[in-house]
C-alpha cells in the first residue's frame, strides 16, 4: 500500500480532476447522467458497506432510507429552503426512520435482521404508495432552470463525503468496534464488546448516508410518477450488488462496484438488453462464491499470490477467508 | 482384516497424525491410548472417513477405505461411536437407532438388530418413545453405542466411551461391550483416556504421543508396565499399590 | 356482514395458499439451513411453467401440476449441485445461511430477468372453463379454483408431513439437520438427502406458483412479493416447524382479513407485516412453537 501522504495526493487530485472536468472539457448529458448515477450508486453502496460489509449486519431495508431521503428533499426543497439543506434534511429523515426500524430489528440475528429490515421496508413502500397516489413535481420554473451540472457537483461532494465518512470510521475505535461485532457474531462467540451499540451507530451513519443519496436523486429528478418508485427493493439490491462485486468490508470495494455496475449496464443495455442483467447476477453469485473480498480483494490476493511466490514465503492471513 | 499402514493426516495445513500404522484382527478388542492432543481421535475420524488421509492407506479385507465418503463406511461394515455421543436430541431414541440402520442390508435385519440391541440395553427399550435429548448421559451413551450397532458393523470405533460418566455406568457399558464383542464376533478399536478400563477390556494396545505411535503391545503386559504405569496411570497406580 | 363473512372467506383462502407458498421455503431454512431468496421467484417460475402447458397444449392447470413439480424438481437438483453444495464446507451454520442468502439473491437477478426475456415482462393468468366459478357457504362466495388452491394447499403439506415423519428419507433429513457428521457416521448419505430435499423444496414452489396462475396471475418480477409471504409465514410456524407452515399460513391469511376489516384494503399487507415483524421481536421462536 501507498504511504498516507501519496495517497492523500492521488486523492486530492482525483478531487481537483472531477472538480475542474466540466468546466474543462464539454461532457455530454447522457455522460453527466452516468456520472450522477455513479455518484448516487458510490453513496448508496458505501451505505450499505458501513452495515452490512464492515459490521455483518445484511440490511435488505436501504430501499426505505433512500427513499424516505427523497421525498423528504423533494418537499423540503419545495418549500423554497435552499437544495443543501434539503438534501441534510432528507438524510436526518433517514436516521429518524432508521431509528424507528432499526431500534428493534437490530435486536434481531443474522438472517431475521435481513428478512425484517426487508419487511419494514416493504411497509414503507405500501404506506407511502397509498399516501401519495398521484405523481410528485417541482414546480415548472425549477425545470426551466434545470442544469445538470450543479446535480454533478452536488453528488461528487456527497458520494467524496461518503468515502470520506467510511474512511474515518475504519480509522476510529468505532469502525473497529464494528468489525469486532462481525467477526464475532461470525464465529458465534461472546465476546466483551456491546455489540448492539455498535449495531445501532452503524445503521445510523448507513441511513444518514443513503438519506443523502436520496437527496441527490431527488435534486436530479424533479418529477416522481410513481412515488412507490424510489422505496422499491431494487434501490437496496443493487447498491448491495455493487459493494458485494467491488468488496464489501474495503473502502475502495463499492466505488469500483459501483462504477463497474454503472459504467458496464449502460454499456450493456444497449447492446445486450435485458440479458446484461443475467450476466451482473451470475458475475455476482460467483463473486459470493470464489471472491468473497469482491474485485478489491481477488486482486490484492493475486497480487499477494505473487508475492508470495517470489519471495518463497508462506504469508496466511489478512486474506483468507473470515472464518477459515 | 483392518489395517492402517504408514498414514499421515492433516487438519488444513497442520499435521496431526505421522506414519502411523494399527491393525485389528477379527473378533479383537483394540485399545489406543493417550493423552489429550495425542491424535487417537484422529486415527478414528480417519478410519470412517471424515478425515482424508494424505500418504498412506487404510485396508479392510481387500477393500481400500481411505477417499471413500464416510457412509460408504459404514456400508463396508466399520461403524464408529463419536466422541460426546453426538445423538439426534429432537428425534426419539427409537427413531435414532432406526437412522442408525441406514444401510440396505442393515434395514433388511432391522427388526432382529434392535431386538438384540433392546437386550444388551434395556433403558432404550421402555424409553423408545421419548426424545433422545432427554436421556441421562450413560442412556446418551448407550444409544449412541446401539445407534452405531444398528448398522450391524464387522468392526465398532468406540471414541472416549467414558468421558463423562460415572463409574458405575462405564463398568455396565464396557461389560456389554465385552459381551457383544464375544456372543457377535464384533471386533472394537477402543480410544481411550482411561487407559485402566481401556487396557482391562483390549487384548492389545498401541500408545500415541505427538501424533505418533510409540509403543504397542499386548494388553496384560502393558498394563503391567511400570514404565506405562508411571506415565499414563500417575495417581491411580499409587492409589491401586497403597 | 355479508362483506365480514366474505372476508374472512378471502382470509381462508389466501391462507391456505401462503402455507403452501412456504413450505418450499420452510423445507430448505428450517430443515436445511439454506436461506433461498430465490423461493418466490422459483415459484413464479412454476407458474409459467403451468402457464405454458396450458397455452401450448390445453393441459388443465390442477392436472398439470405432476408435470410443474417434475420439472421444478430436476431444476432443484441443478440448482442444489451448482448453487448450495458448496455450502457445505463453510465452518458454520450461520455463514451457511448468509451466503446462501447471498447467492440465491443474485440468482433472483438472473432468473427475473431470464423470465422477462422468455415470458416478457406482461402480467399472466389461466382462464379455464371453471374460473369465476363460484360456491355458497354459510353466505360467503368461494371461487372454485381458490378452493381448488385449499384442497392442493392441505394435501401437499400432509405429505411433506408424512414424509419427513413417517418415511426413511425424511428420518435421514432430520437426522442430517440436527448432525450431519453424525448422520454420515450412520450411513446416510448426506448430500444425496440434502440433493432430493432441494428438489422437493423448489417442486413445492412450482407447485404453489401452478396454483397461483390458476387463481391469481403471476408476472416476471413478482416473486419478492412472494418470498416475503412465505418469509412470514415461516417465521409465524417457527423455524424448522415443518407442520405449522399451514396453519400459520391460515393465521397469516386471517391476520390479512382482519386489517381488511379495520384499517381497509389498502393497508392489508402493511398491517399484517407489522404483526409480522412483532411476532420475530417478541416470540422469535413463532407463534406455533412447541413447549418443551
Amino acid at each position: 500500500m501507498l504511504p498516507d501522504w501519496k495517497r492523500l495526493l492521488v486523492i486530492g487530485l482525483l478531487v481537483l480532476a472531477f472538480m475542474a472536468a466540466p468546466m474543462v472539457i464539454e461532457i455530454g448529458t447522457g455522460s453527466l447522467n452516468l456520472l450522477i448515477m455513479v455518484f448516487i450508486f458510490v453513496i448508496l453502496s458505501q451505505s450499505w458497506n458501513i452495515i452490512g460489509g464492515y459490521t455483518g449486519q445484511i440490511n435488505l431495508g436501504l430501499a426505505a432510507f433512500f427513499g424516505c431521503g427523497v421525498l423528504v428533499t423533494h418537499f423540503v426543497w419545495k418549500a423554497e429552503m435552499p437544495i443543501y439543506l434539503a438534501v441534510i434534511a432528507g438524510g436526518l429523515s433517514a436516521v429518524v426512520l432508521a431509528g424507528i426500524i432499526g431500534l428493534p430489528t437490530l435486536r434481531l440475528k443474522g438472517a431475521y435482521f435481513a428478512i425484517g429490515t426487508f419487511a419494514l421496508a416493504e411497509v414503507c413502500r405500501i404506506v407511502v404508495g397509498n399516501i401519495f397516489e398521484r405523481m410528485i413535481e417541482m414546480p415548472g420554473s425549477y425545470a426551466a432552470s434545470y442544469s445538470l451540472i450543479p446535480r454533478y457537483y452536488l453528488g461528487l461532494t456527497v458520494a467524496f463525503a461518503a468515502i470520506a465518512v467510511t474512511y474515518f470510521i475504519t480509522r476510529s475505535k468505532l469502525g473497529l468496534g464494528m468489525v469486532a461485532v462481525r467477526d464475532s457474531e461470525q464465529a458465534a462467540q461472546v465476546t466483551g464488546v456491546n455489540s448492539f451499540k455498535y449495531k445501532v451507530y452503524a445503521l445510523l451513519i448507513s441511513a444518514f448516508l443513503a438519506g443523502l443519496g436520496g437527496g441527490v436523486y431527488a435534486f436530479m429528478r424533479l418529477s416522481f410518477h410513481y412515488v412507490t418508485a424510489v422505496f422499491s427493493p431494487i434501490w437496496t439490491f443493487e447498491p448491495l450488488m455493487a459493494a458485494v462485486i467491488g468488496g464489501s468490508g474495503t473502502l475502495i470495494g463499492p466505488v469500483i462496484g459501483s462504477i463497474f455496475l454503472v459504467v458496464l449496464s449502460e454499456i450493456f443495455a444497449l447492446t445486450l438488453g435485458e440479458a446484461h442483467l443475467i450476466i451482473f447476477g451470475l458475475l455476482f453469485i460467483l463473486v459470493v462464491m470464489y471472491f468473497p473480498y469482491g474485485l478489491v480483494g481477488s486482486v490484492s490476493r493475486i497480487r499477494q499470490i505473487i508475492s508470495r511466490v517470489g519471495r518463497g514465503l508462506c504469508e496466511t492471513g489478512e486474506n483468507c477467508r473470515k472464518g477459515f | 482384516m483392518l489395517q492402517i499402514s504408514n498414514i499421515d493426516v492433516y487438519y488444513g495445513d497442520i499435521q496431526a497424525l505421522w506414519d502411523v500404522s494399527l491393525r485389528i484382527g477379527d473378533g479383537e478388542i483394540v485399545a489406543v491410548l493417550g493423552s489429550n492432543g495425542a491424535g487417537k481421535s484422529t486415527v478414528m475420524k480417519s478410519i470412517s472417513g471424515l478425515l482424508k488421509v494424505r500418504a498412506g492407506h487404510i485396508d479392510f479385507g481387500n477393500i481400500r477405505l481411505d477417499g471413500l465418503p464416510a457412509h460408504h463406511i459404514v456400508e463396508l461394515g466399520i461403524s464408529m461411536v463419536p466422541e460426546g455421543r453426538r445423538i439426534f436430541p429432537q428425534m426419539s431414541v427409537l427413531e435414532n437407532l432406526e437412522v442408525g440402520a441406514s444401510t440396505n442390508a442393515a434395514r433388511k435385519t432391522r427388526q432382529n438388530t434392535l431386538e438384540w440391541i433392546y437386550e444388551f440395553f434395556t433403558p432404550l427399550k421402555l424409553r423408545a418413545k421419548q426424545k433422545a435429548g432427554t436421556l441421562s448421559g450413560g442412556e446418551q451413551q448407550m444409544l449412541a453405542i446401539g445407534r452405531a450397532l444398528m448398522s450391524v458393523p464387522k468392526v465398532l470405533l468406540i471414541d472416549e466411551m467414558s468421558l463423562g460418566l460415572s463409574p458405575i455406568v462405564v463398568q455396565e457399558l464396557s461389560g456389554v461391550i465385552q459381551g457383544i464383542n464375544k456372543l457377535r464376533k464384533l471386533a472394537v478399536l477402543l480410544v481411550e483416556q482411561d487407559i485402566e478400563l481401556a487396557l482391562s477390556m483390549a487384548s492389545r494396545g498401541y500408545i500415541m504421543e505427538n501424533g505418533r505411535i510409540v509403543d504397542q503391545g499386548d494388553a496384560k503386559l502393558m498394563l503391567c508396565n511400570p514404565r506405562i504405569k508411571e506415565t499414563y496411570l500417575g495417581i491411580g497406580a499409587e492409589e491401586k499399590a497403597g | 356482514m355479508e362483506f365480514v363473512l366474505q372476508t374472512i372467506a378471502n382470509g381462508l383462502l389466501a391462507g391456505a395458499l401462503y402455507g403452501l407458498v412456504a413450505l418450499g421455503l420452510g423445507l430448505l431454512m428450517g430443515v436445511m439451513k439454506f436461506l433461498n431468496i430465490a423461493h418466490g421467484t422459483f415459484i413464479i417460475l412454476g407458474g409459467y411453467l403451468s402457464f405454458w402447458l396450458f397455452n401450448l397444449w390445453g393441459i388443465d392447470p390442477f392436472l398439470s401440476i405432476p408435470l410443474v413439480m417434475i420439472a421444478m424438481f430436476l431444476i432443484g437438483l441443478v440448482f442444489y449441485r451448482l448453487a448450495l453444495s458448496p455450502l457445505l464446507k463453510l465452518p458454520d451454520v450461520g455463514m451457511r445461511i448468509d451466503t446462501s442468502m447471498l447467492i440465491t439473491f443474485g440468482l433472483i437477478w438472473v432468473l427475473d430477468n431470464a423470465m422477462t426475456m422468455l415470458w416478457t415482462p406482461n402480467v399472466r393468468t389461466i382462464l379455464t372453463s371453471y374460473t369465476g366459478e363460484t360456491f355458497r357457504f354459510f353466505g360467503a362466495r368461494f371461487s372454485f379454483t381458490g378452493l381448488c388452491g385449499v384442497g392442493i394447499a392441505v394435501l401437499v403439506g400432509l405429505a411433506l408431513y408424512s414424509v419427513l415423519s413417517r418415511t426413511y428419507f425424511g428420518k435421514h433429513l432430520r437426522a442430517a439437520t440436527q448432525d450431519a457428521e453424525a448422520a454420515s457416521l450412520c450411513g446416510v448419505n448426506v448430500q444425496r438427502v440434502y440433493l432430493i430435499s432441494t428438489g422437493i423444496a423448489i417442486a413445492l414452489a412450482g407447485v404453489a406458483g401452478a396454483v397461483i396462475v390458476s387463481s391469481y396471475s403471476i408476472s416476471a418480477s413478482g416473486g419478492i412479493g412472494w418470498l416475503l409471504i412465505a418469509f412470514v409465514v415461516m417465521v409465524l410456524a417457527g423455524e424448522g416447524n415443518i407442520n405449522a407452515i399451514i396453519p400459520a399460513g391460515l393465521v397469516y391469511g386471517l391476520l390479512e382479513a382482519g386489517s381488511v376489516l379495520i384499517f381497509g384494503v389498502p393497508y392489508r399487507q402493511a398491517i399484517a407485516l407489522l404483526v409480522f415483524v412483532l411476532v420475530l421481536m417478541f416470540k422469535p421462536q413463532g407463534l406455533f412453537a412447541k413447549r418443551e
